[in-house]
């Protein structure tokens, strides 16, 4: 109890940064977390957390979970008697904690700023696209050794004689290790923060293993969400999700699998993986955007930079990826190189700036304070009984 | 003289004070003010400029500024800020002047015009009361009050009792209004009935007050001092003067509608007196539930046959205009409760014992459908969930506070005397059921009147659960009502399993409030209450002159504060009867002899000077 927390008066100021609301609007009536099906008797939310940081409780805030166990379904921002959006602004503090977990600073600025986030991405994609027309080598279709692969594939495009796996798979690992290595230093800066800071629990090394089963069950259906009352958003959520970890694994583990001049047979479980994948992206793409523009929805009422930039260039990914099997299968060579460098040129940007430093990050922070806040809660029933 | 040689400077402020009017030509407004004399300066904050004391500075220094008029500034939240401004260049601190557009009655957004006197006012110095006096007219020393609640009962017997001629015009077939209905009130425990009825039958004996129940206000013509209203006499269908109550028609009656006065828990015939009390003590007809009346003179009929009395009953009476002259008019119109279907999530209309603290009056008073038994509703023969006397006793019951009020989704504003009824009522149960539950949830407790924070705490004594938040739903579990809610100063997500919940409904304008408002020719605020002409300093008058406001249509209020206002517009009235006079609308008066006004009084002081 003698622990001295520090308050920072500016903490409010700095959080709207990251969202909308005039959150000094809040009475502390209560009806938030009492409408939330998601809250719990051991982590309240959303009306804990707005009151944290009304207070400038910075450090509290830092090690605080609550704000992933909202998936935003926008209940509590309806029946506010307040108009005060406690569902923006569990959004606007996931925001907010991305940026403290992120040690480079990056995140924060990114998020702060519209201009630099559309700047780097912008500086990304012609980057990419200056690489393919300085190295890109486009292959000789009349040269024996083209005409043989191709007759030998039973192709019409020689894709990966244009941009060999190989080459590419090397550059998905590096890209893969830089933007995992500062990930996982901000998911561990982010354990620091919410476990060895809070000298209040101990947490032994079973337990950790014992909790992984279920998160990782969490992980894959979704189940949280799907306590929601609307089950449209956990399945246009799950969609996306579920169609992204698809997508991401053959690029990074099954690229060589996934990226093949021979067409195979439509039975093959990479054409209709990959169908399924490019189905789920556009379709939760085209929802997210057309709920974001008619701002119907307590949900998409309020947009912030980075869903629009994080929407669009998923959208664009998908796209561009249906276009180059479309080429490809109906042989527009030249199509397909233009697709296949305009598909990286949306890819490096979306994956540089989302992965570890913005929106896409809660991929892997929500599940893992999911992870984390279990664990408390055993820690926690575990001391209560001894 | 101060500030006539070019050094004003005009600051409007509607961009910083959310309470200012929301002038519609503002840019008209804008180049009014530059065209005054001595102006120098016009700045607008409107688009949410913030005010910084350095460039105040600066601008006062720049334009050698003597004197600063804060435009829409009321009631001058920013004069100490200019203030200090003004002394730090050198100046007086006091030739800050606030130009009050709400004060003036420039309400709405059409009054340009009295933005533009107002402001001109204080540009040259002269006060508003003073450069705007309307001309005086005769007065009609008969009286005329709209609704027969408390308010207008008070009103009528301040008023008849001071020998002066009250009209009492009631829509319903009783005076006595809500409070007719309330069982107790707060914080005394007095027995409303008790209360009320001996001043309802005063009303119905006074020889100065001509009671018309069953009756509506139509139209209203002429001008203050002499207005003549148009009021529709609904045919009631049973003659007052011969009508002995004996009842005997209703015992017939096959016609049935659910009770008024009972706030619909029980039902009554189509041929009713609406309480036992009620005044005038007479039987009326409701044509909806009239079965002669429905099929067009073809069936039934049965009342007129078995009426001891020749020809008191005539279902074919038409409806009937008459017109009378009065010199002012009080206008009482009251409220209705929110409908609490309108917050589905707390389940009313969906689970039957989920009630609005109107029901509960009822079925906590003697006289009500339980004869003042506490039961849950219970299904009948026909599967009708009603309140019987039979019915179980509800173990535990949940109040809810703020339904309908404090909540941007319905009603901004606080209903004021939803914690104190909740309280009431919650007393209530506990003396009738000592070994219940019961479980009060508020946002805030606003215990502000005369012994009321008394009052609470001696409700906290008794042993009452009072939870501090709002609760955001009732379901049903188990056969019971689960009440979810956050107890914000504990920390604890609370799940209560209770048998019966209460929703504190809030209370709105009635429906046809704004209909009234026209014709009366007085302004309604945004929440749609009547404005009163100043609520210091004017708390019963209005704009229009002879036209004066009390009771809940001018607001939200308990009884004590009903009452009070009530007398305080008798007094406005018989002020001006006692005069002979009475002045003419101030707003009818036009800005070119306001202007002229101000011209001639400022040469007038700037000669003297």
């Amino acid at each position: 109890m003698s622990e001295r927390k520090r308050v920072d008066p500016n903490l409010m100021k700095e959080v709207k940064h990251y969202g909308a609301g005039d959150w000094n609007a809040c009475f502390h009536c209560g009806n938030c977390t009492a409408t939330c099906p998601l809250t719990e008797q051991d982590s309240l939310f959303p009306r804990k957390g707005i009151r944290t940081m009304q207070m400038g409780l910075k450090d509290k805030l830092a090690g605080s979970v609550e704000p992933w166990m909202c998936y935003y379904c926008g209940d509590c921002s309806t029946t506010c008697p307040r108009d005060a959006n406690p569902g923006e602004i569990m959004m606007s503090l996931r925001r907010y904690l991305t940026s403290v977990y992120d040690w480079t600073g990056l995140s924060g600025k990114l998020y702060k700023s519209k201009a630099l986030h559309i700047m780097v991405v912008t500086i990304i994609f012609f980057t990419i696209i200056a690489a393919f027309l300085i190295f890109a080598r486009v292959p000789d279709l009349n040269s024996a050794e083209v005409s043989n692969y191709l007759s030998e594939m039973g192709a019409s495009v020689p894709l990966n004689k244009f941009a060999p796996p190989d080459l590419i798979s090397l550059l998905d690992h590096i890209q893969l290790i830089v933007i995992g290595l500062f990930l996982l230093t901000n998911i561990f800066n982010m354990y620091n923060k919410v476990i060895l800071k809070d000298k209040t629990v101990k947490i032994p090394l079973w337990l950790y293993i014992k909790e992984i089963g279920a998160a990782f069950w969490n992980f894959i259906s979704q189940w949280k969400f799907s306590k929601c009352e609307r089950k449209t958003y956990w399945l246009s959520h799950w969609l996306i999700m579920s169609s992204y970890i698809i997508m991401f694994s053959f690029i990074i583990f099954f690229l060589g699998w996934f990226q093949t001049d021979k067409i195979h047979p439509i039975s093959h479980p990479q054409r209709w993986l990959g169908y399924y994948v490019t189905f789920g992206l556009i379709f939760a793409c085209v929802y997210y955007f057309i709920g974001r523009f008619r701002k119907k929805e307590q949900i998409f009422k309020f947009s912030h930079h980075s869903d629009w930039i994080f929407i669009f260039l998923l959208f664009m990914i998908a796209v561009t990826g249906i276009l180059i099997h479309i080429s490809r299968i109906s042989g527009m060579v030249n199509m397909t190189y233009y697709m296949y460098a305009l598909h990286l040129a949306f890819e490096v940007p979306m994956v540089f700036t989302f992965v570890a430093f913005s929106k896409w990050s809660h991929l892997a922070y929500r599940p893992f304070a999911i992870y984390l806040s279990n664990l408390k809660k055993s820690a926690k029933a575990r001391m209560a009984k001894t | 003289m101060k500030g006539n040689s070019g050094e004003v400077g005009i600051y409007f402020l509607n961009g910083e004070n959310p309470n200012a009017p929301p002038i519609e030509n503002f840019s008209d407004l804008i180049s009014y003010a530059e065209k005054l004399p001595g102006v120098k300066l016009v700045k607008s904050t409107a688009n949410g400029g913030e005010l910084n004391p350095n460039q105040l500075n600066s601008d006062i220094k720049q334009n050698n500024l003597k004197k600063i008029v804060l435009a829409g500034d009321s009631p001058g939240f920013y004069k100490t800020l200019f203030g200090k401004a003004m002394a730090a260049a050198g100046n007086d601190p006091e030739d800050v002047v606030v130009a009050s557009f709400r004060e003036h009655g420039a309400i709405t957004a059409d009054e340009t015009d009295r933005a533009k006197a107002v402001l001109n006012c204080a540009v040259s110095n002269v006060p508003f009361e003073i450069a705007a006096v309307p001309d005086e007219v005769e007065v009609n020393p008969d009286t005329l009050v709209i609704g027969g609640g408390i308010a207008g009962i008070q009103a009528s017997l301040e008023i008849a009792d001071a020998n002066k001629k009250v009209y009492l015009v009631e829509r319903t077939g009783t005076i006595g209004g809500h409070m007719a209905m309330f069982d107790k009130t707060f914080p005394t425990l007095d027995c409303a009935a008790c209360i009320l009825t001996p001043k309802m039958v005063e009303v119905g004996q006074h020889p100065n007050i001509e009671l018309m129940s069953y009756c509506e206000v139509k139209g209203v013509s002429g001008g203050p001092g002499n207005y003549k209203v148009r009021i529709l006499k609904k045919a009631r269908k049973v003659n007052i003067a011969t009508c002995i109550g004996c009842g005997t028609c209703a015992e017939k009656c096959p016609g049935k509608a659910p009770s008024e006065f009972d706030a619909g828990t029980t039902m009554r015939k189509a041929i009713y007196i609406p309480f036992p009390q009620a005044v005038p003590n007479k039987y009326l007809v409701d044509a909806e539930s009239c079965t002669y009346i429905q099929s067009g003179g073809k069936k039934c009929g049965l009342c007129m046959k078995v009426c001891p009395v020749p020809d008191c009953i005539n279902l074919d009476e038409k409806d009937e205009e008459i017109e009378v002259t009065v010199g002012n008019i009080i206008a009482a119109t009251g409220f209705k409760v929110f409908d609490a279907k309108r917050a589905e999530q707390f389940g009313y209309g969906k689970f039957p014992n989920v009630v609005t603290s109107l029901e509960f009056e009822r079925l906590v008073n003697a006289a009500g459908p339980t004869g003042g038994f506490i039961t849950s509703r219970t299904q009948d023969k026909k599967g009708n969930w009603v309140f019987s006397a039979g019915g179980d006793e509800p173990k535990s019951v949940a109040l809810i506070h703020c339904i309908g009020s404090r909540d941007e989704n319905y009603n901004k504003y606080c209903s004021r005397v939803c914690c104190m009824y909740s309280l009431k009522l919650a007393h209530l149960i506990k003396e009738k059921i000592p070994e219940a539950d019961v479980h009060e949830y508020y946002i805030d407790m606003r215990a502000f009147g005369k012994g009321y924070e008394e009052f609470y705490e001696r409700i906290k004594s008794e042993g009452v659960h009072l939870v501090r938040g709002r609760t955001a739903k009732v379901e049903e579990a188990n056969g019971r009502l689960l009440v979810r809610s956050e107890d914000i100063t504990a920390d604890k997500l609370l799940e209560q399993e209770v048998d019966m919940v209460v929703l504190a409904v809030g209370l709105e304008p009635r429906e046809d409030a704004g209909e009234t408002a026209k014709m009366l020719d007085i302004s309604v605020s945004e929440d749609g209450w009547y404005v009163e002409a100043n609520s210091n300093t004017g708390p019963v008058d209005t704009f229009t002159g002879g036209i004066y406001v009390t009771g809940l249509c001018q607001g939200p209020k308990d009884i004590p504060d009903t009452v009070a206002q009530a007398s305080a517009a008798a007094s406005r009235v018989l002020q001006s009867i006692s005069n002979g006079k009475i002045k003419k609308s101030i707003k009818d008066l036009p800005l070119s002899t306001i202007e002229a006004k101000v011209k001639e009084l400022s040469t007038r002081e700037g000669g003297a000077s």
